[in-house]
């Protein structure tokens, strides 16, 4: 049975992995630019669900709403001032690039809201639901349910969708769209904006059961490329594949690892992807 | 191209004498120590991110594992520093050697993220393994006044520094005999196609290993050195991305990556301005001189990211036409 309910825990955890990491593989497979910096938009995302709930007692999950707007204006305009200029640079460029945004946006929310911990208060916090002997929380229930519904709506955009079209023709091979008519500059700032802010979505429906801070960015960065080298750079149901398997691996692994050590389990089975599967488990590209 | 007898003598001079402008203890002789360690640090990166475009964001990794080897050595066993360098170089040669087995074959930013990762999965071992690593809490070398040379702890900052001095000579040697041997020439031939080089024969996987371990190896060698120059670290500040990893690589980038005065250059040019930064920034709170540190290094790659050294060229060339 505990085996039972670690594997269930994994999956509503797996279930917000996948969301977040959904916007760093878009990134990637659109834009051919790995974002470093992704996790400090979740951090970004998870500030502005707090500040709605400590202002306006916005439940973070009507807060998550206000995360994906703000999180991708901001990504639009980091794409169109910054990002943009280094498309064609080469590799080292790209990467410090994100790099250098990931210290400017960690440190500005030190400055601006300070290094102290902060959490939410909800009515769900002490609920859970029960169900032939296994319990789910209901933070990680609404959490997992969240992420299923921006899930859903961003393959519906995507495989459905004129627009979504316009950006898989982008992400195929740039040229050919423009010559369709597509302005590519276009796609990749809607891209960039809507993968950030998938992100900064995911922070804030997890804000009820973690603790926000300027360094919280920090425990998921691993994570989230974990999950989209396991499901293949740039592969958008690989990395639904890809969170929910490192969901399950992080809960099975704290049954008998300390916490700090599950990071070193994620790592093990990144490093074995890159080495002997570095197209993902998922071989087609969607 | 081969640097100038002159320039090479007159950076000698320069930095034999700098300690003596200043007081032999205190903030100034710190700073410059700290500028020649970091110049090393950035040199050993260099034999990786230059000659082989392979780049790292974990060489933070062999750095803490260098300085953690030594220091648990002498605590344990009394072992001299001195020696504790052949250990700390041995460790940190061997982790680089492994860690390559997985990653040799990877290009760009798959490269980049599995050494972040190595680095951050090292942080947290450091961090949860209490009893050999003292935890969160960090580590202290044991001071012993009066120790002398052989524990290498000095009473004035000068030899401090002049290690260090000596251990940018070494690792910028090392760099320009590889990057002028066969070695050399097959880690260029790498950078440029991979393929290419395995058609004309060359092992790029032992080429890219070799290079691996001996930068890592002598990552570890600069770990030791920091470790009897602070006499204290956590695994927080060795393993930091940032603090370490970030700051060799973009010391090389302001001053070229895959030249050999590059990281000497960047060295000069990046240490004096966060000085500046700590010291004028530092009292507006906390993070304002690591925003600025952000900045910059976006700023760099957006203006020129092939560093000082091609802007100066630039520079001159829209002066002559």
């Amino acid at each position: 049975m505990p085996l039972l309910q670690a594997i269930l825990d994994g999956l509503m955890l797996g279930g917000v992995y996948a969301v977040i990491s959904i916007g760093l593989t878009l990134v990637f497979g659109v834009i051919s630019i790995v974002n470093f910096a992704q996790a400090q938009f979740l951090m970004v995302g998870m500030y502005v669900a707090y500040f709605a709930w400590h202002f306006l007692g916005l439940d973070p999950i009507f807060g998550s709403v206000i995360s994906f707007i703000v999180v991708f204006l901001l990504g639009y305009g980091v794409q169109h001032l910054l990002i943009r200029r280094v498309l064609k640079a080469p590799e080292v460029a790209q990467i410090f690039l994100t790099v250098g945004l990931l210290i400017v946006l960690e440190n500005l929310a030190l400055i601006l809201v300070g290094s102290e911990f902060k959490s939410v208060q909800t009515w769900s916090q002490n609920e859970s639901l029960e169900f032939a002997g296994l319990i789910i929380s209901m933070p990680y229930a609404i959490a997992f349910l969240a992420s299923g519904v921006a899930g859903v709506m961003v393959w519906w955009l995507l495989a459905k969708t004129w627009w979504g079209r316009t950006v898989r023709a982008t992400a195929q091979d740039p040229m050919a769209a423009k010559l369709m008519g597509i302005d590519p500059e276009k796609i990749y700032r809607m891209s960039f904006g809507l993968g950030v802010a998938l992100t900064a979505f995911g922070g804030a429906v997890i804000l009820p059961y973690l603790t926000v801070s300027p360094s919280v960015g920090e425990q998921f960065g691993v994570l989230m490329f974990t999950v989209v080298v396991l499901g293949g750079l740039g592969n958008v149901l690989g990395a639904v594949v890809g969170g929910l398997a490192v969901g399950v691996i992080q809960s099975l692994s704290g049954l008998f690892l300390p916490l700090q050590l599950q990071n070193m389990v994620l790592f093990i089975v990144f490093i074995l992807t890159l080495a002997f599967r570095p197209e993902g488990l998922l071989r087609n590209k969607s | 191209m081969k640097p100038s007898k002159l320039l090479i003598a007159l950076f000698l001079l320069l930095a034999l004498g700098l300690p003596w402008l200043v007081s032999g203890e205190g903030y100034s002789i710190r700073v410059l120590t700290l500028l020649m360690l970091f110049a090393a640090m950035a040199q050993a990166w260099n034999i990786v991110g230059g000659l082989a475009n392979q780049i790292s964001l974990g060489h933070a990794a062999f750095f803490g594992l260098g300085a953690y080897t030594s220091t648990i050595l002498l605590i344990r066993f009394g072992l001299s520093p001195w020696l504790g360098v052949f250990a700390g170089m041995a460790v940190a040669a061997c982790a680089g050697a492994l860690l390559s087995l997985p990653t040799m074959r990877l290009k760009g930013h798959y490269f980049a993220l599995a050494t972040l990762a190595f680095c951050e999965v090292l942080r947290a071992i450091a961090n949860s393994w209490s009893s050999l690593t003292g935890g969160p809490v960090g580590i202290s070398v044991p001071f012993v006044p009066n120790a002398g040379i052989g524990l290498m702890q000095f009473n004035s900052g000068r030899p401090s520094y002049y290690i260090m001095l000596a251990a940018v000579v070494f690792i910028t040697w090392v760099y320009w005999r590889i990057s002028t041997s066969k070695l050399g020439y097959e880690l260029r031939a790498v950078k440029a196609n991979v393929d290419s080089a395995e058609v004309i024969g060359i092992d790029t996987a032992r080429t890219k290993m070799l290079a691996a371990t001996i930068s890592a190896g002598l990552m570890g060698a600069c770990g030791v050195l920091y470790a009897q120059f602070n006499f204290f670290f956590d695994p927080d500040s060795i393993f930091s991305l940032v603090g370490i990893s970030v700051r060799v690589a973009l010391i090389c980038i302001i001053g070229g990556i895959g030249t050999v005065a590059g990281p000497i250059i960047g060295a000069f040019f990046l240490l004096p301005l966060e000085e500046i930064f700590n010291a004028t920034l530092s009292n507006k709170g906390a993070g304002v001189s690591q925003l600025a540190y952000g900045l910059i290094l976006m700023g760099i790659i957006l203006i020129e990211p092939r560093g000082l050294q091609a802007l100066f060229q630039k520079f001159m060339n829209r002066g002559r036409s």
